[in-house]
This record gives structure tokens, C-alpha cells and sequence, in this order.
């Protein structure tokens, strides 16, 4: 996932914020799919408004203690994950 | 299917059961819902509007429509463009009887589903239950749909007499483009006082759990995880999903766990009086389906496959929850409590 992205939902994909973390639902199985992220990413980012390098800022600004190599690395394999369950897909924004 | 977020408790159910009307104009001999007339009560299309922002606001993903027969609401199709409209897939359970071809032109969206009910591969054991000539109308209304755009399931409950024409329904079902769907039979509404008639045997449902594992493209939906063997395990949920990933609205906006258990002691409140965000967090009835164990069931070598199985049907066969379903494959279906549901 390239970090001047935005991510999207699939056709039929919607996604809810829940306690623990994202939860997914796909019309075409139907199915569910939960992604533990407890309140690092919010459902509004799938809307298109945000870049993954302003989650990243967002995620390392609340979260000072961690470095931000590793939150971008734990962002990239969550994306990446849920784009290879064809919940996601990606748009370049340049 | 991961529990433990489940366990953790959502913030609003995924789908919901919403039965829109009492009014039916077949009469079967195991409706669950004892429908035929419209009850005075029934929410208004202004009420029912109301009901779907309020769903739509809690991000409630699908609405599974039953009755009662929908189409009998003159506003069914305008409350189903809304709901789409709000982004909310409905699967809609029909006797098919009054869909036409116009029905089916103004049905066709890419979030609808529809299930239309045959009891039986033939004339004979489907209009035996449903009543004569709704066979050919269920055929009829399957042709109207399949030249659309519409993703269609044929669905049957499993009864003595739909249990011989399995293979034969999921053909008939493929002929259409459908998949075949397979209820469990509930002993409640009228399916109570003919239950003993019309409830398969021991060895029909061992034998009925052998033939779903060599049937993998047929779904069950429902309940069937206390009979379903290992090796379905990856297709749907392992547990009941009552009052956590699902609840109902009766056509009188009353709230229950599941459409099973629609029973005075199980009600938790009423629509649109009551906040519905307000009865999912905090209803008494609620929790107590959260935290119902079936402790009796917890030593059984399956208990991880389908945790005490179907509280609706444990509740309808021995009057109390808490009790473990009877119809299990670990038990080898208990005859004794099954034939105590009486009727
Ligand atoms: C109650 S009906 C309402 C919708 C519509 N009138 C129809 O028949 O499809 C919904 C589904 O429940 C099934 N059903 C009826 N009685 C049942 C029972 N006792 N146990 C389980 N399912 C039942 C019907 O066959 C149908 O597929
Ligand atoms: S099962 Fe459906 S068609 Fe049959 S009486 Fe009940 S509501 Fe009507
Ligand atoms: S009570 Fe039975 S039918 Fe209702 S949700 Fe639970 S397992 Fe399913």
C-alpha cells in the first residue's frame, strides 16, 4: 500500500467501527470479517478523504511512545491484508 | 467465524429479522409466525421509515425480511428502495405467490436477495404443507426472478416430507440459478401443533447431517450447527447469534433475540416508543442471551463446534433456556425430549 494512497471499499463491502476494533461485512458471501485495531483506524478513513500517510501522522501523533517505523509497518500488513481478502482496494491520489 | 468479538459484545446487530407483517394469504401448516390475518398494530410505513433510519444509524448491515408474506404491505417496495437507499442489503422470504414480472423488474437491485419458500420437489409434499397450487405459483415467481439481475435461494424447511427430495430440490433450485437453502423446522406457531407430523426422524436427521457434508454448495442459514459435521465448520457461524450478532422486529415493532423466540418473557422492548441503540446495550433480556451457557453441554467433545446448539429450539422442545438443543449429533438426537414437545 503506497502511503499517497487512499483506500476504498470493495463494491458490497461495508465496514463498521466496533470496541474492538473494524468489523466488515461483505454482501457477496455473505460475510464478516473483524479487524482487531481497537481505535487506530476509524471507519470514515475507507470513505477516500485520507491518505495512509495521514493515518500514519494521526496513529504516531496519539501514540508518541511508539516508533513510527513500526506503526507503518503494522498499517501496510493490516491494508494489505484486508486488499487480499478483496475487501479493499487501493487509489493513488497522484 | 472468530467468536471472541462476538463474545466482546457488538455495538449493533449485523442483520435483523423483520417480520413486516402477520398478513399471509397461504395458510401452511408449520407457519412459524401463525400467519394469515393483518393484526391491528402493525407499524405504519411512517413507522416502519422510522425503523430503517434508526437501523441505518446504528450501521445495521442486513435486514432478513419475513412475515407473515411482505408483499401483502402495498408499501413493501417503496420500505425496500429505502433501505437500499440507507445502504442495507435485505433478503427478502417470499411465498412467491404475488410476484410477477412487474414485481420482479422493481425488486431487481444489487442488494437484494431473495428466498422463495418450496416445501417440497413436487406439487404434492410442497402443497401438502403450503397449501394447493403454491407450487406452481413458487415456480412461477422463481421464472419471473431468475430473467432478472437478482440473486435468488430456493428455501426449504426440512420436514418428513421435503427430507426424501433433497437432491431433487437442489436440482429443481439450479434449474432457476438458485442455490437451495435448508431451514430447521421450529415447533412453534403452527409448527408446534403439527410438529410430531411433520418433524423428521432420528435417523432421517443423522442422515440428513451426513448429506449436508456431501452437499457443500447448499446452505443452511440457521441452527443446523448442532448437526452439522466438522467438515462444514468453515462455512457460517458455530453458535447461536441471538441478541449478539442478530435480534427481530415483529410487525408490531416489538424486539425479540431471534425470530424463534418471539414470546412475551423474551421481549425486550418496542419500536419506534423505544430507543432501539437502548434495548441492543442495555436490555435485561438481552444479556441474558449474551451470557446464556448450556453447562450440561460444556464436557461434550463438540461443545467448541456448536456451544449447546439452538436455545429456540431447546427452549420450544423442554419450556426453559439454558437447556441443551435435543436435536444433537453428539447426543444422537434425543428422541425422549423431542417427543415431549407434545402440541
Ligand atoms: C414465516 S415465512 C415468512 C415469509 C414468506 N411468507 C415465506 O413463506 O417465505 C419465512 C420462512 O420460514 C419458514 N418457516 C415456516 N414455518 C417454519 C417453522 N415452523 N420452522 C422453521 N421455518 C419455518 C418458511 O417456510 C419460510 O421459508
Ligand atoms: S410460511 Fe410464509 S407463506 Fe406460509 S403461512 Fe407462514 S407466512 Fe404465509
Ligand atoms: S435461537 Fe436458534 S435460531 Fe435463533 S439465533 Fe440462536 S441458534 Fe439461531
Amino acid at each position: 500500500m503506497r502511503s499517497e494512497s487512499v483506500c476504498l471499499l470493495n463494491e458490497g463491502v461495508q465496514v463498521r467501527s466496533e470496541r474492538f476494533g473494524l468489523l466488515f461485512y461483505d454482501y457477496r458471501g455473505p460475510r464478516l470479517y473483524f479487524l482487531p485495531t481497537k481505535d487506530l483506524i476509524k471507519d470514515h478513513f475507507f470513505n477516500g478523504k485520507h491518505t495512509v500517510s495521514n493515518l500514519i501522522e494521526y496513529i504516531c501523533a496519539k501514540h508518541r511512545e511508539w516508533p513510527c517505523l513500526m506503526v507503518k509497518k503494522w498499517l501496510n500488513h493490516a491494508l494489505d491484508m484486508l486488499e487480499g481478502k478483496g475487501l479493499i482496494y487501493e487509489q493513488s491520489v497522484c | 467465524m472468530s467468536n471472541q468479538y462476538v463474545e466482546m459484545g457488538l455495538m449493533a446487530p449485523v442483520n435483523v429479522t423483520w417480520e413486516v407483517t402477520y398478513a399471509c394469504n397461504l395458510s401452511c401448516i408449520h407457519c412459524v409466525s401463525d400467519s394469515g390475518r393483518k393484526k391491528p398494530g402493525e407499524l405504519t410505513t411512517e413507522q416502519c421509515l422510522q425503523v430503517i433510519d434508526t437501523m441505518s444509524a446504528m450501521k445495521v448491515f442486513q435486514f432478513n425480511i419475513g412475515g407473515g408474506e411482505p408483499f401483502m404491505r402495498e408499501d413493501f417496495p417503496d420500505l425496500m428502495d429505502y433501505s437500499h437507499e440507507k445502504g442495507i442489503v435485505t433478503c427478502i422470504s417470499t411465498n412467491g405467490t404475488l410476484i410477477d414480472d412487474e414485481v420482479a423488474g422493481r425488486l431487481a437491485h444489487k442488494l437484494v436477495y431473495m428466498q422463495v419458500s418450496l416445501d417440497g420437489a413436487t406439487p404434492a409434499s410442497n402443497d401438502a404443507i403450503r397449501g394447493k397450487g403454491s407450487f406452481r405459483k413458487a415456480l412461477n415467481a422463481l421464472e419471473f426472478l431468475s430473467k432478472r439481475d437478482i440473486e435468488v435461494s430456493v428455501n426449504t424447511v426440512l420436514t418428513k416430507l421435503s427430507f426424501p427430495e433433497l437432491d431433487a430440490l437442489v436440482d429443481l433450485a439450479a434449474s432457476f440459478g438458485a442455490k437451495l437453502r435448508i431451514s430447521r423446522f421450529r415447533p412453534s406457531g403452527r409448527g408446534k401443533k403439527n410438529w410430531s407430523q411433520l418433524n423428521v426422524s432420528r435417523e432421517q436427521m443423522l442422515s440428513f447431517s451426513d448429506w449436508l457434508s456431501r452437499h457443500m454448495v447448499v446452505s443452511t442459514g440457521d441452527s443446523f450447527f448442532s448437526v452439522s459435521h466438522e467438515d462444514r465448520r468453515s462455512l457460517g457461524l458455530n453458535m447461536c447469534g441471538a441478541s449478539k450478532l442478530t435480534c427481530c422486529v415483529s410487525p408490531l415493532g416489538e424486539v425479540y433475540p431471534c425470530a424463534f423466540l418471539q414470546e412475551r418473557e423474551f421481549l425486550a422492548g418496542k419500536l419506534p416508543e423505544e430507543s432501539f441503540a437502548e434495548i441492543w446495550e442495555n436490555s435485561p433480556i438481552f444479556h441474558s442471551f449474551r451470557d446464556l451457557e448450556i453447562k450440561s453441554c460444556e464436557s461434550c467433545v463438540r461443545f467448541d463446534f456448536c456451544h449447546g446448539g439452538c436455545p429456540a429450539i431447546a427452549y420450544h422442545t423442554q419450556r426453559r433456556l439454558g437447556l441443551p438443543d435435543p436435536e444433537c449429533l453428539a447426543n444422537c438426537v434425543s428422541v425422549k425430549s423431542l417427543a415431549a414437545v407434545g402440541a
